[in-house]
């Protein structure tokens, strides 16, 4: 926790003479861009991104990940809604539990080793990979 | 899969989704979108707008909890999420015009590459700790 707290403080430190920084515009742009153009979440982008270009802890690159998720699927969800493809009911039951499911998983994250996120996601990573490649 | 199965199915799905998505900061999207044209039986389309429609309350949740425990910067990240969001709106309508399977593959090898170089450095990390 104390390590997480003193990465937090840190990358506010850097960020405080811009309101946004120049890398986190162009990771959003580009994470965006990938997500838009794949069809997968901009986690699986904009993750990577923070943490290997941008040099985020990677406890902090999830964090910042999960909340801009929340305008990403706004802007999605305007996207599609207007179309009328949602399956509401489908959406309600995945919702009941997803909602304890993050819960959960953030508890997990704020209290997770670093090393061991690390290789949660890069497994996560290649088992999308294989899905991807199959898929495609 | 139909009827209460079908319903008891998607709840228990939701949770293992959720989990991933609060812990790992992803939408949950590559785990939903194959569940629910599988078990669900949704079209691709449909799948997809369904999954956007459970990650907004997902990303929420687990947003309110890291910032209850004070990990990251909420408002820092949903002003990057906005610049996300403008680039993902801009790769939706290049979508339309490029051919999507070639990009699918190229961009499978990218995460599988990214995946090997996290483990490397978690597991570098870990030897050097002891």
């Amino acid at each position: 926790m104390r390590a997480s707290a003193a990465s937090a403080a840190t990358s506010r430190a850097r960020l405080g003479r811009f309101r946004i920084d120049r890398e986190l515009v162009a990771i959003g742009v580009l994470g965006g861009l990938l997500s838009g153009l794949l069809g997968v979440g901009g986690g699986i982008v904009m993750v990577p991104l923070l943490v290997i270009w941008a040099r985020y802890g990677q406890r902090d690159a999830h964090a910042a990940s999960l909340g801009a998720i929340i305008p990403i699927s706004i802007a999605g969800i305007a996207t599609y809604g207007v179309a009328g493809h949602i399956d509401v009911r489908a959406a309600a039951a995945l919702i009941v539990g997803s909602v304890v499911g993050a819960r959960l998983g953030a508890g997990f994250l704020a209290r997770i080793d670093e090393r061991h996120l690390k290789m949660v996601f890069g497994v996560f990573l290649i088992g999308v990979a294989a899905l991807m490649g199959i898929r495609g | 899969m139909s009827g209460t199965t079908l319903y008891v199915a998607l709840v228990a799905f939701g949770v293992l989704a959720g989990v991933a998505s609060g812990l790992l900061g992803v939408g949950g999207g590559t785990l939903i979108v194959p569940f629910l044209t599988l078990a669900a039986g949704l079209s691709q389309h449909n799948a997809e707008a369904t999954s956007l429609l459970v990650i907004l309350p997902t990303a929420i949740a687990g947003t309110l909890t890291l910032r209850r425990r004070g990990v990251g910067d909420p408002a820092l990240a949903l002003r990057f999420g906005v610049v996300g969001a403008i680039g993902a709106v801009g790769g939706a309508l290049l979508a339309l015009a490029l051919p999507a399977g070639a990009l699918r593959i190229v961009f499978a090898v990218f995460v599988g590459l990214v995946g090997l170089r996290l483990i490397y450095d978690g597991r570098r990390a870990e030897a050097r700790a002891g």
